[in-house]
């Protein structure tokens, strides 16, 4: 049955995070502020970058704060000028996003200000802007959420999500996929992949697609085909799938940016879920140079090996 | 020539169409997406939703062969995709902002080039429109001059009538042709009433204004405001009915292999990626730029019209909300401001 979910908190989150972000500004702690702002359509909000304490009263916290603006701060991103201190306003998923980027030595702790945001959730991408957030209109990565509060910011806006238990959307559609047979799954995965149009917003969106050079924009010599058909899609999400294993932490910023509706975040959870079971780690939490994938330890499970 | 359909000959009629042997490419659920895609029977099509992708597709495919090569020892064989094969094709149930596209693409693909993959199969193609009944706030075709039940483009066109049927209009030979090939399954007009029409809210755009601000400002801080937050991928071009820009490709290997044709988006940072390793749009603003110019300038100054019929879909789809409509409604009151 749908519920609602409770966001009344929101409108002090708001206040707290333009409060904040005026303060850093003013004091020049920062340089500039990403953040969301409410845009053209009712009830949508953007992801904004302002520099000065005036624009502060721009920020808003709201359901259809969706992105993950921890894109905006890799080295792929050069429009965004990196002098100095950046602030950023910081959902608990986006922040896991924030500590692998620092892992990976891409962002150095004391060059970011966090303002965190306590979340109960944001809005599916398969929504308007303007729908209330329910336990149906809520963001299948919502539902698994282990973050509502974002943990070791510089500041967290003091109010307290109401954060109901939700059936746990890609827990259960990915046990579904496993109970498949291998025919059946080549054949889910086949039809999905059959819409992807190669326009790479999943790889623009994701915070750990930083790469100056994506492997597969190389033609010299090319790896993987261009073309988007069955050959050269399924290589391109198979790939990326590895090479975010060990580091995505489900912000699903790929699944929600898809404009062909492919489930991508069900393989980057899928293989969440292997390294949780083979190296009993988890992305995201703690800064880490070296994720199981990019290390070996005699202890490590061989099983695979037959 | 008007007529009517009851709704259950309009689906004979497209069954039968199929069963002639002509690929019927109609709105249709495809692993939970909304696709204009061929049917295999007239009841996978779906008239209630907007379809992710245009009804481009239907002449300017995804992906398209252009050539194949076979080479052994020193002989090569080249060889060539004949249009002559291409189906026959009704495009079906396309929204007025989908076939009113199809006229603006028409006019480059037979430009100065004429692009004979194009042409063929949008010489073989009959298009039935269909007027449009929900919008959302990010539909703009009242802004863009078009409206719910605008016939550019369709040779046929479909108004929903509430008995399930459709009132019929034609617009072309084609579309006659279409009518008297099946006459017995379409009634004269018997004046059902209409399903009300979608009212899209977006006021109606001053193009000429827009277009004389885009002349004067090439350079102009608001490029770096709308689109620094662009991540440069390429869903706004390729969910778009009226963009055609496109890249071509060799796969395969020494042997043999294919030459492709691809759609490719001024999104991309590769899409003006000189051989030296120089990039003359060396950022998202710039690119971002090119995308609006291309729509308001210069495909108007080229061909007298605008590169933009108002679907929304770039509105609905950008990962970062970059919203072309806003754009536009923001250009128009920096010349108001400029006038007063």
């Amino acid at each position: 049955m749908t519920q609602p979910i409770d966001t009344t908190i929101y409108s002090a989150v708001t206040e707290a995070i333009q409060d904040e972000a005026r303060r850093i500004l003013s004091a020049g702690e920062v340089s500039a502020v990403v953040g969301y702002t409410a845009a053209r359509r009712k009830g949508s909000a953007q992801p904004v970058v302002i520099s000065s304490a005036d624009e502060a009263a721009q920020l808003i916290f709201t359901p259809a704060c969706v992105n993950n603006l921890a894109v905006y701060l890799t080295k792929a991103k050069k429009e965004i000028p990196k002098k100095g201190k950046i602030g950023i306003v910081v959902k608990g998923c986006d922040l896991k996003a924030l500590v692998g980027l620092m892992g990976e030595s891409q962002l150095k702790r004391e060059e970011l200000y966090l303002i965190g945001v306590p979340c109960a959730g944001i809005l599916a991408s398969t929504v308007q802007p303007a729908t209330e957030l329910t336990t149906d209109t809520i963001a299948p990565k919502c539902t698994e959420c282990n973050a509502h509060l974002p943990l070791g910011c510089d500041f967290v806006a003091p109010q307290t999500p109401v954060t109901p238990e939700l059936e746990k959307k890609y827990s259960a559609e990915i046990a579904r996929l496993e109970a498949m047979t291998p025919g059946e799954r080549w054949a889910y995965w086949k039809e999905q992949f059959s819409k992807c149009i190669k326009c790479y917003a999943c790889r623009q969106v994701c915070p750990f697609c930083f790469c100056e050079q994506c492997l597969c924009d190389r033609n010299k010599p090319q790896m993987v085909d261009t073309t988007p058909r069955p050959a050269g899609n399924f290589a391109w999400h198979v790939v990326r799938a590895m090479h975010l294993s060990g580091r995505c932490a489900g912000c699903a910023e790929c699944e929600r940016s898809c404009p062909m509706d492919i489930p991508l975040n069900l393989l980057n959870r899928k293989m969440a879920k292997e390294l949780k079971e083979l190296y009993d780690y988890e992305a995201g939490f703690e800064i880490n140079e070296k994720g199981p994938l990019a290390s070996y330890t005699e202890k490590d499970d061989q099983s695979f090996i037959k | 020539m008007q007529k009517y359909i009851s709704r259950q000959n309009f689906n004979a009629l497209l069954d039968t169409l199929i069963a002639e042997g002509k690929r019927v490419v109609a709105p249709r659920m495809n692993a939970g997406t909304p696709l204009y895609e061929p049917l295999t029977s007239a009841d996978e099509m779906i008239t209630d939703q907007l379809p992710k992708r245009s009804g481009k597709e239907a002449f300017f495919p995804l992906c398209e062969d252009i050539m194949s090569y076979e080479k052994e020892g020193q002989n090569v064989t080249l060889k060539d995709i004949d249009p002559a094969r291409f189906p026959e094709t009704i495009l079906v149930g396309v929204r007025p902002c989908d076939a009113a596209a199809i006229p603006v693409l028409d006019a480059v693909f037979s430009w100065d080039y004429r692009d004979e993959f194009y042409l063929s199969r949008r010489k073989k193609t009959t298009i039935i429109g269909l007027a449009c009944t929900q919008a959302d706030d990010a539909c703009f075709c009242t802004a863009v001059g078009l409206s719910p039940d605008a016939t550019r483009g369709s040779d046929l066109f479909l108004t929903p009538a509430e008995d399930g049927g459709y009132a019929c209009e034609t617009h072309s030979e084609k579309g006659e042709q279409l009518i008297n090939h099946h006459l017995a399954l379409f009634a004269e007009p018997n004046g059902s009433k209409t399903v009300p029409l979608a009212e899209p809210h977006t006021e109606k755009f001053d193009l000429q204004k827009v277009k004389t601000w885009l002349d004067e400002h090439f350079e102009d801080p608001a490029w770096d405001t709308v689109a620094t937050r662009c991540v440069g991928c390429g869903a706004c071009a390729f969910v778009c009915p009226a963009c055609h820009c496109f890249d071509i490709v060799d796969e395969g290997t020494e042997k043999s292999g294919k030459r492709r044709k691809n759609w490719d988006a001024c999104g991309f940072w590769k899409f003006t990626h000189h051989a030296s390793g120089h990039n003359p749009r060396d950022g998202q603003p710039k690119r971002y730029r090119n995308r609006i110019m291309h729509k308001f300038k210069y495909y108007d100054d080229k061909f007298g019209q605008t590169l933009c019929t108002g679907c929304g879909r770039c509105i609905r789809l950008c990962p970062v909300g970059i919203d072309i409509a806003g754009i536009l409604q923001e250009i128009e009151k920096q010349v108001e401001v400029k006038v007063e």
